[in-house]
């Protein structure tokens, strides 16, 4: 076991229920973990905001014993660990302070990247390489990995897989990034593992849901995730009614600017990243296996405000950082930053694959 | 008319169907017509009797789940269960039993035993649903909501015995709010032989994490943690630990004590008794929904903790034939009466506590609209037991858990409004083994 007698955020925002005071609190207060409160003992927490007063934060400090840094080097400094964390409407910390972070932190140390490592795959790579030739062990993502499923399910070892949707909700580029932090994980236990992707497609509106119809996506697959789902819009939001969603043909009549990406993968598994705002409000995903059965589940955001999923990735951190390993493989990590940025490419030429052979993965 | 191409799956008569009630009513989409939902096999056919029938009301979570289908397992499952007909006793301005009954051609009845017979001499469905929950009904001196479920169940039953014919029952919640009109519930099951089951849907809902309690397990304690109007949200905490304690080494043997605490007394309960403490704390650690302090988006659940964001608390301990004790916990926050933006949380969490020492603690979770869902899917579990007991006529779980759990209700009530006195309870010498499971939603 590592020692873990300090650790730093550098944060970007610090306001009740965004990642960083969810994340931070965590730290200072401890944790529910396997059914205890878990307190991180004998630990130092220094944290970096830039600007001037922040409410909340100087409450941490009075309250809490958190040590405010004067800069991000200053923090990372002497940190055994160091987690930095994007504004709250970000899925990427600036990169200037991910690349202070690790010039400066001692060798040894474990950094952890709330969101993408990087805005493109090759910002990303710069940041490993530099992480390398630190000896700092670097992870990113979100709490989606790592939080319950509904129901608790997950793709068996190994198992060869088909086609894979996930549905999601809200603006570019956080929507793709939920996307793919929800689906990437389960994707990569398939046979043979994650071998990256050979093209994207993105597509909007009517283009969609024809592409639905022309089985570049599966409409059965749909249904698979949004019958997981608690927040049908629409008439359930009118008399509490259940409804089949797909089978009733109400998604497009639902959906308020539909957007999806189509990932094809060099193994050839085929992926459908589809940000549905109107249909529910939640994220849901569908996997059909090679041998025909589905996969599904509900990737549960815990209510608000404690968002006990941040819980669940605590520990995960926690325990990164008293090892030295990291929760995922870092190649999801790199395949995550490239993938944003090829949605972001994609979507500014709908309906064209966007070949990609940058994160063929070996 | 939709622009884009027929989704592969869906058929054509049932497309056509939904684009066409939707050019009728713009503001609510299309449903299933049950012409166009048929099971291939003919289904099953089902009465459902109850209060009212409005939006997030039982009665409306039942009847929708029925006519629409539910999300199970991975897909949108139709029941197998086809509605006939409904009674309903209560039409608001927001009733949505008559939109229902006129879009799916179900039998809207004047009285209980024309659902049931269809106005023939002979029962007409194989299965009944009684939902006596929601509506405007006065309380009785204890505050308890006097929902009709008895009467329902007696016109069911009258129904049953002048036909000569009997079907499965299932019974929303517990049986009744009057311990005699709940012993003559279980007696009427017995005697007539017809299939009951009850209860609500905290055994059936969720878990977070997905644990249940080997059967056999030596445990010696339950603690299960709620919120919630005493009178209307009891049985839900009681029947969370209820459907975890039964399953102890020996099974469940009946209770014979029941004391109620309120405020100052639950502080001083759980300062007298380390093991009720402990198993409170462990249970409050599933919480998700524990208020913590101002400036704060969660909290270490101490008891320092839980009185300061709960000054009004309420406990009840019952103690069973074997010596098992169980305890009951509504943390109901700030508020003289309750409300559920005041309460300190907003979940049912349990926990329970082995010979040896070892403690099994689970969240039964609800995504309760409107603050955590669009739809009460919980429901679904429940829904679909009942659907499992009308086509095989067997319970999922023992008619005495509901019997037991109705009779810890009241008379925990009883003791809460008699100052937390302890009450014997001979009535509750009920006992039963759970069976094997898990029954709760795990696919």
């Amino acid at each position: 076991m590592k020692p873990l007698r300090q650790i730093a955020f550098v944060l970007e925002d610090f306001a009740l229920q965004t990642p960083a005071q969810q994340l931070l609190d965590r730290f200072l207060l401890g944790y529910r973990r396997d059914g205890g409160f878990h307190k991180v003992e004998s630990i130092k927490v220094v944290a970096h905001l830039p600007g001037g007063a922040n409410e909340a934060l100087a409450r941490r400090v009075a309250e809490l014993g958190l040590t405010r840094a004067a800069d991000v080097a200053a923090a990372a400094r002497d940190a055994d660990a160091i987690i930095v964390v994007p504004r709250a409407d970000f899925p990427t910390p600036a990169e200037g302070n991910v690349t202070t972070v690790l010039a400066h932190a001692k060798r040894g140390a474990s950094c952890f990247v709330f969101g993408a490592i990087g805005s493109n795959l090759a910002a990303a790579r710069t940041l490993a390489t530099l992480a390398t030739a630190r000896q700092v062990t670097l992870a990113s993502g979100t709490a989606l990995p790592v939080t319950w499923r509904l129901p608790q399910v997950d793709l068996p070892a190994n198992a060869p897989v088909d086609e894979a949707i996930i549905v999601v909700q809200g603006a570019s580029p956080l929507a793709e990034l939920h996307a793919l932090d929800g689906l990437l994980p389960v994707l990569e236990r398939r046979a043979g593992g994650e071998r990256g992707m050979r093209q994207v497609k993105f597509l909007e509106g009517r283009e969609l849901w024809r592409a639905g119809d022309r089985r570049e996506w599966s409409w059965p697959l749909l249904s698979a995730a949004l019958s997981r789902s608690d927040s049908p819009q629409g008439d359930t939001i009118l008399d509490g009614r259940t409804q089949d969603l797909v089978g009733l043909g109400l998604v497009p009549k639902l959906a308020t600017n539909p957007r999806g990406w189509l990932l094809e993968h060099t193994d050839g598994v085929r992926t459908a990243l589809l940000v549905l705002d109107g249909v529910v409000a939640d994220f849901n995903f569908a996997v059909r296996l090679a041998d025909g059965s589905n996969l599904s589940a509900q990737l549960f955001r815990a209510p608000v405000p404690a968002q006990e999923h941040y819980s669940q990735l605590a520990a995960s951190l926690e325990d990164f950082f008293r090892t030295g390993t990291p929760p995922w493989p870092a190649s999801r990590s790199l395949l995550t930053a490239g993938l944003l940025d090829a949605c972001r490419q994609a979507a500014a030429q709908p309906g064209v694959w966007l070949r990609t052979p940058e994160l063929s993965l070996r | 008319m939709s622009t884009h191409s027929l989704p592969t799956h869906v058929s054509r008569r049932r497309f056509a169907g939904a684009m066409a009630g939707a050019a009728a009513a713009p503001l609510l989409t299309p449903s299933l017509s049950n012409a166009a939902t048929k099971c291939p096999a003919k289904r099953k056919r089902v009465a459902l009797i109850t209060t009212i029938v409005r939006k997030f009301s039982h009665g409306q979570h039942f009847v929708d789940r029925l006519l629409e289908g539910y999300g199970w397992h991975g897909e949108h499952h139709i029941s197998p269960l086809e509605l006939v007909s409904l009674y309903v006793e209560q039409f608001p301005e927001t009733d949505t039993s008559r939109d229902r009954s006129k879009r799916h051609g179900v039998k809207l009845c004047p009285t209980i035993a024309e659902a049931l017979t269809l106005g023939t001499s002979r029962l007409a469905v194989d299965g009944v649903l009684i939902i006596g929950e929601h509506g405007d009904y006065p309380r009785d001196a204890k505050g308890q909501p006097l929902y009709p479920r008895f009467r329902f169940f007696k016109d069911v039953v009258k129904t049953f015995e002048r036909t000569n014919q009997s079907v499965p029952v299932f019974q929303d919640k517990h049986f009744a709010m009057d311990w005699r009109e709940a012993q003559e519930t279980y007696r009427d099951a017995q005697r007539l032989g017809f299939p009951l089951m009850a209860g609500s849907s905290l055994p059936v809902t969720w878990r977070i994490p997905a644990v249940e309690v080997p059967l056999g397990t030596p445990l010696v304690e339950s603690v299960s943690v709620g919120y919630g109007h005493h009178g209307y949200y009891d049985i839900h905490t009681i029947e969370t630990a209820q459907c975890m304690s039964e399953r102890r080494a020996g099974g469940e043997v009946g209770v014979k004590s029941v004391q109620a605490f309120k405020n100052d007394a639950v502080w001083r309960l759980l300062g007298e008794r380390e093991s009720t403490r402990r198993l409170c704390l462990a249970a409050l650690n599933r919480s998700q929904t524990l208020a913590p302090l101002p400036g704060y988006t969660f909290a270490d659940p101490s008891i320092e903790h839980l009185k300061r964001v709960s000054p009004f608390a309420v406990a009840y301990v019952f103690e069973h034939l074997d010596g098992f004790r169980t305890t009951i916990f509504h943390f109901n926050g700030t508020g003289t009466a309750f409300s559920r933006d005041t309460a300190a949380l907003n979940d049912f969490t349990y926990a329970g506590l082995t010979q040896r020492g070892d403690v099994l603690s689970t969240l039964m979770f609800l995504p309760m609209p409107p603050t955590m869902s669009t739809l009460a899917s919980f429901f679904s579990p429940l829904v679909n037991h009942i659907e499992h007991m009308v086509l095989t006529g067997q319970t999922s779980w023992p008619i005495e858990r509901n019997y037991l759990t109705t009779g810890m209700t009241l008379f925990a009530v009883d003791s809460l409004y008699a100052d937390g006195a302890r009450l014997d309870t001979p009535d509750l010498r009920i006992r039963y083994q759970s069976m094997l499971g898990p029954h709760f939603w795990r696919g």
